[in-house]
């Protein structure tokens, strides 16, 4: 009873909180896995909206509004970001979402969000179903390019056409893996071996021993983390020249296995992460606008999801601005029909069929040698 | 002799073992009078309430141990989840077909595991709800894999569909209490009290006449059922399933709440459902904090109610009993 | 020895292994309808042994037969024909109540109806602190009580032979004294008992004859008119 009693009590005094500061702020949503698998993309997501926000606050705020973060950890659980969505929407009242990459967390929880007319930014991939489609829009750049970037490369500047395909398990990773498996005749590229690892496995000589013995001269790496750094390692340890095409990932990944491979791994490049390199142009310009502010905060850690945050909220800001209104269906209308959108990921061209934003590829090809970034392409 | 302090102590201890259930029903009520997002939480706190509940049947009173009973909301899961979503069938039938399956695997995976006995039986368990979450993982031609079925409808027979969040919950509220009635039923009849015969003794217990593997057989089905049925409830409420939702932090969660709510009482599962359900809200405001305050507060009840909260008033009774001496020393 | 048709219980050549120890070799018994017979030996020779594999706890070999009929090597087949067994220890269930213990007990019988009435008033006749104590956790009783409570237990099975294996154990000799006191009661009613008990005085005192086992082997029968003196009973265990 004591218990029960206690719990009635914290949920009346956080009842009787939380409308209390409920005027002039515009309320950001955010369902970010802060604990759990997506834990190092999603609190890079939340620092860049973190980032982005005190930016637009500073400016003013939107149509005289401050924005205001409401940020919850789903744990990277799906049953969780239920919960804590539903907290935002009925406690919270918040007037858009702009959540993390819990691709199962966003889909579990996107009917109760399109039965609140709330649009949802996103940084995973979009839900399956279109009456949901309708209301999210996702900032990633679809999983092909990140493919056909390193096919492309192959193509162009090496005479490779067998390749391995090593992939985790996860949706982003397997989706990736079908489209690597649809688009490889299209560049001549032949693919030999596919294998799943599992992310925590430690060792990947099986799989790299039997895309060597099948011919293949690269190793397609599709999936985060360290695992990338481990199949590196064995690659050395096997003596192979073997090639390995890592996907995009944070620098923190990218170092160690360039440290390793030297100029035998190339990565798909983000363009924050080649910011330096970058021509003169709309693209460094924004990136420009948002790096010292993420650095003065977060020094040398990797901008690019962070970046993506930043993306999200601008968008969002832009769409507010177009709208001329804070209501859930105008803005989602609205970002159907804003002019391409340059971001710090890319240019985001939305429109009512296309809710994914990123259209043309905006990823590099490049190196990590000698503790620089170099782009190869 | 009305008057006398024992008289009135024994009709407050008869209250207050009814207490923490009243108080759980008590939370139920208020979440459907208030309608905000803890009708979500609660929601969860009742689908998990049928759960446990069954858990409860094979680990209370049978005195066995499934690690793997995430494997039955699975099967109940998907088979919803696929049949309403993908082939339209009503939610209904795809409901009894989850359980008509469920049942079946249950019997093809008890009858040779259960001549285990204690960990082999966990390891046996476990091993079932891993395998399970893997072919939901892999069998993507039917459960789309990582992505998830989306799109599942609300529950509903014909045109009747329950929409509304408060309608749900009342719902979900009527099938916790219902489950908990079932079982309750079971406890008191032949079948039950066999149960936790053969949890006390095994020998004892066939030395009665109980056939003692049928029985642990049956238990498990029947547990397995109640994890069907909740798993079929999760899909319909989400109206999105992934194998992330039927892993093991849901075996983890179910035994928290059994242990917390009370092994073996009747309405153990529904205490601690809603009390492990509503700890995280309460405490949301801790922020980074939440997980170290809830792990503190997980310990604290399990150090004073060792019981779990169901049997709070035999903390009580021994409370009383240590302060005034004892009146009469059995023989 | 012939079988006879007026014995109860005759089990001829059981013999019973744990792995690669033999706890009872070849054992032959037999018990007279009617009979109080005891089961004496030291801690450890093997009697509780020779009570699981009588009623089919232990995977045995050899033959037990209740009227003339095999047993089959299941127990709860066995209790089906009217053999109820009061386990060492007890084997009282801990959490439940003492009525449901009863109830348990005449399991056979669905643990309610007119039968089931008819037999709990008699259990409680004959131990009327149980009927105090009906709604209580059986856990929550003193060992005398449960010991009561376990023979309670057994006689709702309303069985027609009562196995007890160490009903004295962890008891006050006062208790004891009151518990075969009772068993020898119903034995005169008609009951055909078989005692396994540590403390041969106690039992020789309610049996009529008593087989002495050592080292997993029957080795005597004895006449308890026979005996006079601890120092005869205690050439029986160690010769």
């Amino acid at each position: 009873m004591k218990a029960a009693s206690f719990i009635a009590l914290a949920l009346a005094t956080t009842a009787l909180a939380a409308p209390a500061m409920a005027q002039e702020t515009f309320k950001v949503g955010v369902s970010v896995g802060l604990t759990g698998y997506a834990a190092a993309v999603d609190r890079a997501w939340r620092d860049g909206l973190e980032v982005a926000a005190d930016y637009v606050n500073s400016k003013g705020g939107v149509r005289g509004r401050k924005i205001q973060l409401v940020i919850e950890d789903n744990k990277s659980e799906p049953q969780e970001a239920v919960t804590v969505y539903r907290k935002m929407i009925s406690s919270d009242k918040v007037n858009i979402f702009i959540s993390g990459c819990v691709s199962a967390g966003n889909f579990a929880a996107a009917q109760f969000v399109v039965r609140a007319q709330i649009p949802m930014m996103l940084c995973s991939i979009l839900p399956p179903q279109p009456d949901q489609v309708k209301w999210a829009y996702s900032f990633l750049a679809p999983p092909r390019f990140e493919v056909e970037k390193r096919f492309a490369y192959l193509k162009d500047k090496t005479p490779i056409r067998k390749v391995g395909v090593l992939h985790d398990p996860s949706p982003y990773a397997n989706l990736q893996k079908d489209l690597a498996v649809k688009a490889a005749p299209d560049y001549g590229i032949e693919l030999p071996v596919v294998e799943q690892y599992k992310q925590d496995d430690a060792d990947f000589s099986t799989q790299i021993s039997k895309m060597e013995s099948a011919g293949a001269k690269a190793v397609l790496k599709i999936g985060l983390g360290g695992s990338t750094v481990t199949t590196a390692k064995n690659i050395k340890q096997l003596g192979l020249n073997t090639l390995l095409l890592g996907s995009v990932d944070d620098l923190a990944v990218f170092k160690p296995t360039g440290e390793t491979l030297g100029n035998q791994f190339l990565f798909v490049a983000a363009p924050a992460q080649v910011y330096e390199t970058l021509p003169e142009g709309a693209l460094k310009q924004e990136i420009a606008r948002f790096l010292p502010l993420w650095r003065a905060k977060h020094g040398d850690r990797d901008a690019v999801w962070a970046g993506k945050a930043w993306d999200a909220l601008m968008v969002t800001v832009a769409a507010i601005d177009k709208a001329q209104s804070f209501d859930g269906e105008a803005i989602r209308a609205a970002v159907e029909t804003l002019p391409p959108y340059q971001g710090t990921g890319g240019i985001y061209s939305f429109s009512p069929t296309v809710h994914q934003g990123i259209t043309t590829n905006p990823f590099f090809m490049a190196t990590y040698e000698n503790g620089k970034v170099m782009v190869k392409n | 002799m009305t008057n006398s302090p024992a008289t009135i102590s024994s009709k407050l201890m008869a209250a207050l073992r009814h207490a923490p259930a009243i108080a759980a029903a008590g939370m139920v009520a208020y979440a459907i009078a208030d309608g905000g997002y803890i009708v979500t939480v609660v929601g969860f706190g009742l689908i998990y309430t049928i759960f446990v509940a069954g858990l409860n049947i094979f680990m209370g009173y049978a005195g066995q141990t499934s690690f793997g009973q995430n494997a039955f909301a699975a099967i109940g899961a998907y088979a919803s989840a696929v049949l309403t979503a993908t082939y339209g069938w009503p939610p209904l039938l795809a409901a009894l077909a989850g359980i008509v399956a469920t049942a079946i695997c249950a019997f093809v995976i008890g009858y040779p595991t259960l001549r285990l006995k204690g960990h082999y039986l966990a390891m046996a368990t476990l091993a079932i709800g891993l395998i399970i979450y893997e072919v939901a993982v892999q069998w993507q031609s039917v459960t789309n894999g990582y992505m998830g079925i989306s799109g599942i409808p609300a529950l509903g027979i014909g045109h009747y569909e329950l929409l509304s969040d408060r309608a749900q919950l009342i719902f979900l509220a009527i099938m916790a209490v219902l489950s908990l009635a079932a079982s309750w039923l079971l406890r008191h009849s032949r079948f039950g009290r066999a149960l936790v015969a053969l949890s006390g003794s095994e020998d004892a217990a066939r030395a009665l006449g109980i056939n003692v593997r049928q029985y642990k057989l049956t238990a498990f089905i029947i547990s397995a059922i109640y994890a069907s049925i909740s798993g079929t409830l999760f899909v319909h409420i989400v109206g999105f399933i992934s194998p992330e939702m039927i892993g093991m932090n849901m075996v983890i969660l179910a035994f928290t709440m059994l242990y917390v709510g009370g092994i073996g009482t009747t309405t153990g599962p529904l205490i601690g459902a809603i009390v492990i359900g509503l700890l995280p809200e309460s405490i949301r405001s801790f922020k980074d904090y939440q997980d170290l305050v809830y792990g503190a507060a997980l310990i604290l009840i399990l150090i004073y109610a060792p019981g779990g909260i169901a049997s709070l008033d035999q903390v009580v009774k021994k409370l009383l009993r240590t302060k005034a001496p004892a009146k009469e020393v059995a023989p | 020895m012939s079988i006879t048709t007026g014995n109860i219980l005759e089990v001829r050549g059981l013999t019973a292994r744990y792995g690669e120890v033999t706890a009872l070799r070849s054992a032959d018994l037999d018990l007279k309808e009617g009979e109080l017979i005891a089961v004496l030996g030291p801690n450890g020779a093997g009697k509780s042994t020779l009570m699981r594999s009588i009623v089919g706890l232990t995977s045995a070999s050899g033959d037990v037969r209740f009227r003339g009929e095999l047993l089959p090597r299941n127990a709860a087949a066995v209790a089906a024909r009217g053999i109820a067994l009061v386990p060492e220890g007890r084997g009282i269930f801990g959490p439940m109540s003492v009525e449901e213990n009863l109830q348990l007990g005449a399991y056979m019988i669905n643990g309610r109806g007119e039968d089931y009435e008819r037999r709990l008033s008699r259990v409680l006749t004959l131990f009327p602190r149980l009927k105090e104590r009906l709604s209580q956790a059986a856990g929550s009783m003193s060992g005398g009580e449960q010991q009561m409570l376990a023979v309670g237990r057994a006689l709702m099975a309303d069985p027609k032979l009562l196995l007890l294996d160490e009903p004295s154990l962890g008891l006050a000799p006062k208790v004891t004294a009151e518990i075969l006191e009772t068993l020898a009661e119903l034995n005169r009613s008609g009951l055909s008992v078989l005692l396994v008990e540590q403390k041969a005085p106690l039992a020789l005192k309610i049996a009529s004859r008593a087989y002495v086992v050592v080292n997993g082997r029957i080795s005597t029968e004895i006449d308890t008119k026979e005996i006079t003196s601890h120092d005869q009973l205690a050439r029986y265990y160690f010769q």
